[in-house]
């Protein structure tokens, strides 16, 4: 069942000219060369001979340029010469570039590829390869802590619930909402709780989410038999995955939850508006803490396999370099959702290819793929924060990167949309218009992405290439937030079968891409593309034999 | 392994004019730079700020854009060189010329040339 859905490098076949080299001086040739490599800690390989610090072309005695060192003879030539010295030799083919280690074939005038000249070159940078456990030992502290709290939306709102709906207009209502599919179904706003609906929306679609509870596998009966405690919060997701899913189309109130919810997260029960990412999270914690021990029971290690983390969990990376010496140690995290920064770089990548762009202009867009460039660019630690380094035995300057390691099946994006001033002492919303696709592929961000690249794009086996993952995700919601950091409101939009809707607390309605297109986004969740496809296929299902049944109930209610 | 690499230093100036090369100002300053470990170190404040204000990526996005329109295997370095170096050029951030020229002013400065 391993297809390759993407695969991320196939290695270019050497030319004619490298392949006679290797087959007359196999390995020779790298060998020598080692002593000549030197490698840098941000990755970068040059050749250089520690007794001439200035390289110089044998046939004209030039400092300037490319030069070609020749893995022949060792001769070293300028880009104006090499060619010269290779008519002049019989053989003489292939070359180094010495300002950057990599391999130059004279004859074809082009770059060429060989993993054993690679795998020569980064036996030479100190690269920690660590297990995919976590690795205790590291340079310092864990820097990619997420902060949990006080970080978010929360102070009073204007109520916005449901006062005394008048019944005709429900049934106006029931009627023209009959044929959306099953599933969609308005939540009352119990006193500024459009922060939990609006979650609530986007989880009850989640595929692995809305398989677990449709198909029963948390039992209400069999729970409270089980457990003496009382409060559950996966009985209550139940509940409301049956009242939403049963083809009743009046809006409901998910007071239980709600009370079951305040039970669990002491600290956020009030009327106060809260943060809809704080949510997420302490929601997914009280799945976790209740079906955790059920599910867990005959495991010792691994992966928890509670319907929370099969569906939300993947695996972060951070490596954490040492600026001296090169020195990288790695560490392993798991997520459940990740927080992005707002990217406000001053380029917009689409139109690079059309006319020049000047990087002054600040004629930007942020995206959501430069906020995932941001997010795993090499960030370089400040003189204030410098870590211990095994290698050197001090503390020394360093620069940390990120990147996935594993992809959940339901990806959540979290938007950073607050900024602290330390001048002012304020919290204040950024309201930053963030372009994202519809269609996701998360490839350049993970771990063999991030690291590959790091040293210049090697044919290198990393430990645990990630060549079975799905990377391509596509949409699923998005919670979008409008107001300011006191007072706001959350509003979700759900794609199901290719058709967008806004779930605006009880009030769902039908709207265009567009829309959505130009919504402030929050919170995104993408889902992994084969099983977006296999959901919308079930759901097809479920809607033509429950229609039937709902239009019943509509008509006989007068 | 060919003596070629463990060649001598570059040749003072005596053997200069036995060999009727008269340096000019411009390659005197460059190969102090070089010897002094200076270029380098200019080389990779570049490579920084060239990163850090996307200039690297539009490059990258601009070889990409190439590739595609006329075949990943039919590009070579040479193509890539071409079409890069006059945009690349073209697009470099006043501010940093304007870093990399104070640095070099200052590096002037403190070597008494």
């Amino acid at each position: 069942m391993t297809r390759r859905n993407n695969p991320p490098y196939t290695n270019p076949k050497p030319c004619e000219h490298l392949s006679d080299y290797k087959l007359k001086h196999g390995f020779n040739g790298y060998k020598s060369l080692q002593k000549f490599i030197r490698t840098t800690p941000n990755g970068r390989t040059s050749l250089e001979n520690p007794n001439t610090k200035v390289p110089t072309c044998d046939s004209c005695n030039g400092y300037r340029g490319r030069f070609y060192f020749c893995l022949v003879c060792s001769s070293i030539s300028c880009s104006d010469h090499v060619l010269f010295h290779n008519q002049s030799r019989n053989g003489h083919d292939i070359a180094v570039d010495v300002e950057r280690a990599e391999l130059f074939c004279i004859v074809c005038r082009d770059q060429v590829y060989d993993p054993d000249f690679d795998k020569a070159v980064m036996s030479k940078h100190r690269i920690d390869m660590p297990n995919v456990e976590s690795d205790g030992k590291s340079i310092g502290e864990r820097l990619c802590k997420r902060k949990k709290s006080g970080s978010g939306f929360g102070v009073v709102d204007q109520m916005r619930d449901l006062k005394g709906p008048k019944e005709s207009a429900l049934m106006r209502d029931q009627r023209a909402k009959s044929c959306y599919p099953l599933g969609l179904r308005g939540l009352n706003n119990l006193g500024n709780t459009c922060f939990m609906n609006s979650v609530l929306q986007a989880m009850l679609h989640a595929p692995p989410l809305r398989s677990y509870f449709l198909t029963n596998q948390h039992n209400r009966e069999t729970c409270r038999k089980r457990s003496v405690d009382r409060l559950c919060l996966p009985c209550d997701i139940d509940g409301i995955f049956s009242a939403v899913f049963s083809g009743d189309r009046p809006p409901y109130s998910p007071a239980q939850f709600l009370y079951s919810w305040w039970q669990h997260s002491a600290n956020l029960a009030s009327y106060e508006q809260q943060d809809a990412h704080e949510f997420f999270i302490s929601l997914l914690d009280g799945i976790h803490e209740k079906e955790g021990k059920i599910r867990n029971r005959n495991r010792e290690n691994g992966d928890c396999q509670c319907i929370a983390h099969r569906g939300f969990s993947g695996l972060l990376r951070s490596d954490v370099t040492c600026m001296t010496c090169g020195f990288t140690s790695t560490t392993y995290d798991p997520y459940v959702d990740i927080s992005l920064n707002l990217d406000t770089s001053n380029y917009s990548m689409t139109d690079v290819a059309k006319k020049p762009i000047k990087p002054n202009e600040s004629s930007s867009i942020s995206t959501l793929l430069g906020c995932l460039d941001l997010f795993t660019r090499p960030e370089k630690l400040g003189s204030d924060q410098k870590l211990y380094c095994q290698n050197c035995q001090e503390r020394q300057d360093s620069s940390k990167q990120m990147s996935i390691r594993r992809l959940p099946l339901v990806l959540c994006l979290h938007i950073k949309r607050f900024e602290h001033s330390l001048i002012s002492k304020m919290s204040r919303k950024i309201d930053r218009y963030l372009h994202f696709p519809f269609s996701l592929d998360m490839t350049p961000y993970l771990s063999s992405s991030i690291v590959r690249n790091r040293f210049g794009n090697r044919i290198f086996a990393f430990e645990g290439d990630e060549s079975d993952i799905s990377t391509e995700f596509e949409i699923l919601a998005v919670v979008t937030h409008s107001g300011t950091l006191e007072s706001g409101h959350y509003v979700t939009y759900l794609r199901l079968r290719n058709q967008w809707y806004k779930c605006d607390d009880a009030w769902i309605t039908e709207v265009d891409e567009e829309i959505v297109r130009a919504s402030q986004c929050y919170m995104m969740f993408y889902v992994q593309k084969m099983l977006y496809h296999k959901a919308d296929e079930n759901m097809s299902h479920l809607t033509t034999s429950s229609k039937e049944e709902a239009l019943h109930r509509v008509a006989g209610f007068s | 392994m060919r003596g070629s690499i463990n060649r001598p230093p570059t040749p003072d100036a005596e053997d200069d004019q036995i060999q009727e090369k008269q340096l000019t100002f411009q390659e005197i300053i460059d190969i102090k730079l070089i010897e002094s470990g200076e270029k380098e170190r200019l080389k990779e404040l570049l490579r920084e700020r060239l990163i850090e204000c996307g200039w690297r990526d539009e490059m990258k996005a601009l070889c990409r854009a190439f590739a595609q329109k006329k075949g990943r295997d039919n590009v070579t370095l040479d193509d890539l060189v071409q079409l890069l170096t006059p945009k690349g050029r073209a697009s470099v951030p006043d501010s940093v010329k304007a870093e990399l020229l104070q640095r070099i002013r200052s590096f002037l400065a403190s070597a008494a040339i």
